[in-house]
């Protein structure tokens, strides 16, 4: 799509007319502006939270695909990246901070101690945080690469533009 | 200092409180009745030198060593790789009392570390007097072992739950306390 | 008209006025009784405490009266888990627990365990072990700055330190294939040798880490801000805190030269020269250039492991123990079996206890594991440096301000992962 600066006399055909102007619904620009400005809330637990401090770092950057800071404060978050192991006696704090979040919002498990449990099935981890949030996406590993949460990440934001709620939406037209 | 050495200067300065002593792999260890031991630990720290508590450890042998020695298809079996065993099993010896708790000292300051591990074998339910007021650390240690293995210290100013959730019913490290966990259901199981 | 002008100030300590263990639990300090006390809850989640801490503060105005530490909020079982599984299997556990400074964990249970089967390592290994373990020195150090520095605003620093990690974690992945959480030391050795292309790769960091380092020293020891903000915090002396348990860096910037690199040494730490950090003053600045110094030793500790490797094998050749090569398994049987039994039973190790100590960069990290003659450990604690050094946050907070408890918790460098365990 090229645009180019044209004289508002010229007589313009409708055929042109999409050279000069982006023509998209409502639905499309809300979704292509939240896609690009996610802004997550670092729910760091434990080791998955160092791999990500990895992702503002110079060579992840996780700016560069509009999440362009952590915020402390769940208010002002869009996206909670639960990483790490939940515990039984984290999970009520857990639910508080998601609660805290301001609709849309969504969730990302991070490593396979959130998504599952890992490999501590014992009586004190949570087996999966999708026991008490609704969860949109799941990433693998442990700790998963950085590049990992990048395409954990980008996923998000195809589901975003695809225009598919975010997960509270579907588990309650489930229910 | 072998623990032989060590058991009689502890014996000297506290008459009645070592019962047994061992040179152990790693550190000499001394047996002591729980009854003495305040009175053992301010010595070693006072007059030993033993200024850093290190960890403090319990044990719960509930089960130590029953037909021990690998597997064979069940949790505890034979030992088919001893050789000339032909897979007769280990005996091991019975621990005199259910619980241990272990207290690793050093030295920390001018000199070798020379550590140093007490051990006070207790019941179910029987107390054990409380470290705190030799060496400060051991506060969150002993909550911890109170919290996770069901430990009385007896004189502990704040002997409350620090690890678990404070409503939590059980004490987990114990031997009786089940892994936990949810069964998993495989997609190809019957 | 109102009492606030009436109400005598909050009491402060002067600077470097040294933390007193208080009466009572030591580990806490209940808060006077008086009105318009506030109870402040610095809650699990909160980008200020490393991890998952809870505080649970009383406030006086900007003043910490008050405090009380909540922990266990990453509790995960550890010790529960190690005892279901054979030795071997635990391996994969240990790194977990300080996920900071994950192969000083995995050094204390493999160290551990090596003790109560008396096999010896070789000697390439050894070495091997030692450069992995001063790199993650060097990484844990790395994060306590970063982490340190953006809780008072220094938010340079964080960018740097991360791009100097990455670098560290490039040499991790390339021995052993992960960046975190490898399970690269195995009882008797390493998993593997150093690829090729691994020397000049370190080579390569060593010349540039030094100067990073000088970087970090410019921007931040002579720094007013930093400075005004780290020094007389937290004081506490050498004695309380032998007291207090407290080991490592901690101690050090106290005045007590306590490394067990130095004193109890093992790998081959005996075999290489470098200084043992030692600062006199005990506050949070001297704690803060201790950690930042060392990672100059860890860089000259590592120059010393290129230039001394020794060559031989990696791991042991105690079948009994240790898995057979990969190819062996399709030509010797006594190999096939050897493997499958290793894996599926694991080994059996005598009856017996044993206390392991290592030098992990947050202090003395100990594994203590009693066998009862079978193939899973019968009890696996860990003595952990941050659960011991948390105690000291009330003792040092007390009476000082808001932000000067951020200062305590940040230059306590805890780690709620081995905390809570």
């Amino acid at each position: 799509m090229a645009v180019r600066p044209v004289s508002i006399s010229r007589a313009v055909r409708s055929e042109d007319l999409e050279q000069y102007i982006m023509l998209t619904t409502v639905e499309k620009a809300l979704a292509w502006a939240q896609s690009n400005s996610i802004w997550p809330a670092g729910f760091g637990l434990a080791c998955c939270a160092i791999e990500m401090m990895a992702l503002p770092s110079p060579r992840y950057d996780i700016a560069r695909f509009g999440a362009e800071v952590f915020r402390s404060s769940p208010r002002q978050s869009d996206l909670l990246i639960v990483s790490g192991r939940v515990s039984h006696k984290m999970a009520p704090p857990l639910r508080q901070v998601y609660d805290q979040m301001l609709v849309p919002k969504w969730v990302m498990a991070m490593g396979a101690c959130s998504s599952s449990g890992g490999m501590f099935a014992n009586y004190a981890i949570l087996q999966g945080v999708d026991k008490i949030v609704p969860v949109d996406v799941h990433v693998p590993g442990c700790p998963p690469r950085p590049e990992a949460v990048l395409d954990g990440f980008r996923l998000i934001q195809k589901k975003i533009r695809a225009g598919i709620p975010p997960a509270y939406e579907l588990e309650k037209s489930k229910a | 200092m072998t623990s032989a050495q060590l058991a009689a200067a502890v014996k000297k300065a506290v008459p009645g409180s070592v019962t047994a002593h061992e040179q152990g792999l790693d550190m000499p260890t001394l047996t002591v009745k729980p009854e003495k031991l305040v009175e053992v630990a301010t010595h070693l720290r006072d007059a030993m030198g033993k200024n850093f508590l290190s960890a403090v450890s319990a044990v719960d042998h509930l089960g130590y060593g029953e037909d021990v020695a690998g597997y064979f298809g069940t949790e505890r079996g034979r030992d088919m790789n001893a050789t000339g065993s032909w897979g007769t099993p280990l005996t091991v010896a019975q621990p005199p009392k259910r619980f241990a708790v272990r207290y690793h000292l050093a030295h920390v300051g001018d000199g070798p570390t020379e550590r140093v591990r007490i051990q006070v074998w207790l019941d179910d339910g029987q107390e054990v007097p409380s470290v705190v007021g030799v060496w400060p650390t051991a506060d969150w240690h002993e909550r911890e072992q109170y919290d996770l293995m069901g430990i009385h210290f007896a004189g502990h100013p704040n002997l409350r739950r620090l690890i678990m959730p404070t409503d939590w019913a059980g004490h987990p490290l114990r031997k009786d306390y089940p892994i936990g966990g949810e069964p998993v259901q495989f997609t190809d199981a019957v | 008209m109102s009492t606030i002008d009436e109400r005598p100030p909050a009491p402060v300590l002067p600077l470097y006025e040294p933390a007193k263990i208080p009466p009572g639990a030591p580990s806490k300090v209940d808060p006077p009784a008086g009105a318009d006390l506030i109870t402040v809850n610095f809650g699990p989640n909160h980008p200020s405490t490393h991890g998952v801490l809870r505080l649970i503060v009383t406030l006086d105005g900007e003043v910490v009266v008050g405090l009380d530490a909540d922990i266990g909020y990453v509790h995960t079982g550890f010790e529960k888990n190690f005892e279901q599984k054979t030795y071997w299997k635990g391996i994969p556990y240990s790194p977990r627990m300080d996920y900071v400074a994950f192969f000083a964990n995995e050094l204390a249970y493999v160290g551990a365990v090596e003790r109560l089967i008396d096999i010896e390592v070789p000697p390439r290994a050894q070495w091997i072990r030692m450069l992995f373990a001063e790199l993650t020195r060097i990484h844990s150090h790395l994060i306590y700055l970063c982490t340190s520095a953006v809780e008072m605003g220094a938010l340079s620093v964080f960018f740097y330190c991360l791009r100097e990690r990455d670098s560290v974690l490039d040499l991790f992945e390339m021995a052993t294939g992960v960046r975190m959480h490898d399970r690269y030391p195995q009882f008797g050795g390493v998993a593997e040798d150093l690829p090729k292309g691994f020397y000049a790769e370190c080579r390569r960091f060593l010349a540039d880490m030094p100067k990073r380092i000088d970087e970090y020293l410019d921007l931040l020891a002579g720094n007013p801000v930093w400075k005004s903000r780290y020094q007389g915090i937290g004081t506490i002396t050498g004695e309380t805190a032998i007291a207090m348990g407290l080991s490592g860096p901690n101690l050090r910037a106290s005045g007590v030269p306590y490394d067990i690199r130095r004193l109890e040494p093992y790998l081959a730490y005996d075999q290489v020269e470098f200084d043992v950090i030692t600062r006199p003053g005990g506050d949070a600045y001297d704690r803060f250039m201790c950690r930042t110094l060392e990672m100059y030793e860890s860089v000259k500790i590592v120059e010393q492991c290129l230039d001394s490797m020794p060559s031989g094998p990696v791991m042991a050749n105690d079948r009994k123990y240790v898995l057979p090569p990969r190819h062996e398994l399709h030509t010797s049987m006594e190999s096939l079996i050897h493997h499958f039994k290793l894996v599926t039973e694991g080994f059996r190790v005598a009856p017996g206890q044993v206390y392991h100590t290592v030098e992990s960069p947050r202090g003395e990290f100990g594994c203590y594991l009693v066998s009862d003659g079978g193939a899973k450990p019968w009890r696996a604690h860990f003595r952990a440096p941050s659960f011991v050094s948390l105690q000291s946050t009330a003792m040092m907070s007390v009476n000082r301000y808001v932000g000067d408890m951020i200062v305590v918790v940040g230059s306590l460098d805890g780690v709620m992962g081995e905390a809570d365990r």
